[in-house]
């Protein structure tokens, strides 16, 4: 009913109980601690050539990197497709990518390294021509790299992310500016806005986002060789993003402004689009493995064999990431949603986004972490960099996860919480299964 | 007068709204009655918390064909590679990686069957003829009109006590359904 959402609406700034207003206040000193703390890691991980600290700054970035992008893409496709169910999740969404300014802005410390640090290899090592490989030549001798400098150069690379990061801030601002503006004039012609700019949207975005996943992870090892990078990318991104919706939907609408309104149809129906995507991920995850297994190309199998054994065989922590992968990422969740209960009980639904979450992280860490170190001192040997969770991760994750929520709070505070005067707000009201 | 005979399909009763018809069917619901339906021109949302319906059963035929289908991709492969051992492309005899699209498939497939086959038997189907379709009224809840049937196979059947029911949930034209002969 109107009348439910108006009254809700109205009441949306204040209604908040007092522990959720806390958590908000604190979200923004929450994200610059952690960032600052980031920051200081990443600065000794210079300072002393070490890696590690500045992996944990792509780390952190990536996971909310994941969350705004496939946000980004659901909202792309509810206005694609004209979703009728989805206005209330839409807006929780269009929120959230209000934040991607802020992790566009995070990024930009990785690119001054490549352009101004000692080492502009450190973490891309492709970037430092004198970066010694595992083989005993340097990347400036690398036939595999001198095949690929056409498009693994700084200069490219600097410029994509320029051209992907203005792309995903220009459709998620446009969308965002449209949408909140039909709030106040109720113009129906935004709507028709929002489909034509999502239709554009969605092949510039799905290209930027496959191009992005190459350069700034795929790349990190850039000998290999994969068509399904950008696609497990995107799964990934869909993945985490439905489970932060589910879990900005459990707080809005038991403590929030969604009371009553968000309902176990939307939950229904985001459990079904968690367990297709679940599927999805597990598909393309494994179609990546078996088709490299299939062919077993040493310039392709590398890439799984750093993540199952150490250069003399024996079995390194990645195998028991790799598994857990499997079993608790794919084989969990998948049981778990199969089940109708699991779908509408909010507590339920709530657990299995906590866990996707959990677990997409965990996936971050095998696709980024693992990588062939050249010892100084033993050409043709390598170590492989091993599974850890360090404190600069965390707090890169904690401080970058702090300024996208804050900005999410910021953009709830300023535009309503519903979409009050989209044609379709009732449709999505009584939204039923 | 018997309160039943043997030739009884069940009783109909017809409603003009749906909310009249939805209300009906939560005093149906309430007086116990487990076999019976309505039927109604269009889907009426929320009608199957009015009529206590339960969640379908077919997941169970669905999820059985899956593990069926896993379990005889998995049992074909394994027998085939151990009884004739080839080795192909330099890989093991049997390893749950290579051959994984063959149990993905039949997993797949015979979920699908399982789906098919489990809706079949639930709704008892294939089914040629219904006695309703004997019933001139009936033909209008495809049009305009919403009707209830309880049938005689249903425990607590009893005529009199039938009619009372659907006479107080608001039923007209309250008349007993032929069954085939």
């Amino acid at each position: 009913m109107s009348e439910a959402s108006t009254k809700s609406c109205c009441s949306s700034d204040s209604s908040c109980c007092g522990a959720a207003n806390t958590i908000a206040k604190l979200l923004l000193p929450i994200g610059l601690v952690g960032l600052g703390l980031a920051v200081l890691g990443l600065i000794l991980g210079l300072v002393n050539h070490d890696a590690r600290p500045v992996i944990s700054w792509l780390l952190g970035l990536a996971f909310w990197l994941t969350v705004l992008l496939g946000s980004l893409f659901m909202v792309l496709l509810f206005n694609l497709f004209d979703a009728g169910w989805a206005v209330i999740a839409r807006r929780q969404l269009e929120h959230l990518i209000g934040g991607f300014r802020w992790v566009a802005l995070l990024f930009v410390p990785l690119l001054a390294i490549t352009w101004f640090y000692s080492d502009p290899g450190i973490l891309w090592k492709w970037m430092n021509p004198d970066h010694m490989l595992p083989s005993g030549h340097t990347v400036s001798h690398d036939v595999l790299y001198e095949s690929k400098a056409i498009f693994l150069n700084r200069f490219s690379f600097t410029l994509q992310a320029f051209i992907f990061f203005g792309a995903f801030i220009f459709f998620a601002e446009m969308l965002r500016k449209h949408s909140f503006a039909m709030d106040r004039d109720g113009d129906t012609a935004h709507v028709s806005a929002m489909r034509k700019l999502s239709a554009l949207g969605i092949f510039v975005c799905a290209l930027s986002l496959t191009f992005a996943a190459i350069n700034w992870f795929m790349s990190l090892e850039y000998h290999w060789f994969s068509t399904m990078y950008g696609v497990w990318f995107f799964a990934g991104s869909m993945r985490s993003a439905i489970a932060v919706l589910l879990i900005i939907l459990y707080f809005q609408s038991t403590k929030g402004s969604l009371k009553g309104i968000h309902n176990e149809s939307h939950n229904y129906l985001l459990g079904c689009m968690a367990l297709a995507f679940t599927v999805f991920w597990a598909y393309i995850s494994f179609s990546q493995y078996f088709l490299i297994y299939q062919a077993n190309i040493p310039e392709e199998t590398f890439w799984y064999q750093i993540r199952h054994v150490n250069v003399d065989g024996s079995t390194n922590s990645w195998w028991w990431v790799g598994l857990c992968l499997i079993f608790f990422h794919f084989l969990v969740p998948f049981l778990f949603l199969l089940f109708y209960k699991t779908k509408v009980k909010v507590k339920l639904i709530l657990f299995v986004a906590i866990w996707i979450l959990v677990f997409h992280l965990v996936d971050l860490y095998f696709n980024i972490l693992p990588s062939k170190i050249a010892p100084a001192d033993n050409i043709l040997n390598y170590d492989v960099r091993q599974f850890s969770v360090t404190f600069w991760d965390l707090s890169m994750i904690v401080g970058v996860g702090g300024i996208v929520l804050w900005a999410y709070r910021k953009s709830l505070s300023k535009n309503s919480p519903i979409p009050l005067r989209d044609p379709r707000v009732n449709e999505s009201i009584h939204c039923h299964e | 007068m018997p309160a039943t005979d043997n030739n009884t399909f069940g009783i109909a009763a017809t409603f003009r709204t749906a909310p009249d018809v939805y209300h009906a069917c939560e005093k149906v619901r309430d007086a116990g009655y487990t076999r019976w339906d309505s039927y109604t021109p269009f889907p009426i949302h929320g009608i199957h918390h009015a009529m206590g319906l339960k969640r379908s059963k077919v997941p169970i035929f669905t999820f059985l064909g899956g593990v069926t289908g896993f379990l005889t991709g998995l049992s074909i492969v394994a027998y085939m590679n151990f009884n004739y051992p080839l080795i192909v492309g330099g890989k093991p005899y049997f390893s749950p990686v290579f051959p994984f699209p063959i149990f993905y498939e039949l997993t797949i497939l015979l979920a699908a069957f399982g789906t098919l086959g489990g809706m079949f038997i639930l709704n008892r189907l294939p089914r040629h003829h219904h006695p309703l379709f004997d019933y001139e009224p009936f033909l209008k809840t495809s049009d305009d009109t919403f009707m209830i049937v309880i049938e005689s196979t249903d425990p607590t059947f009893n005529e009199d006590k039938v009619r009372a029911v659907l006479g107080e949930a608001g039923g007209e034209d309250i008349s007993i359904i032929q069954a085939e002969d």
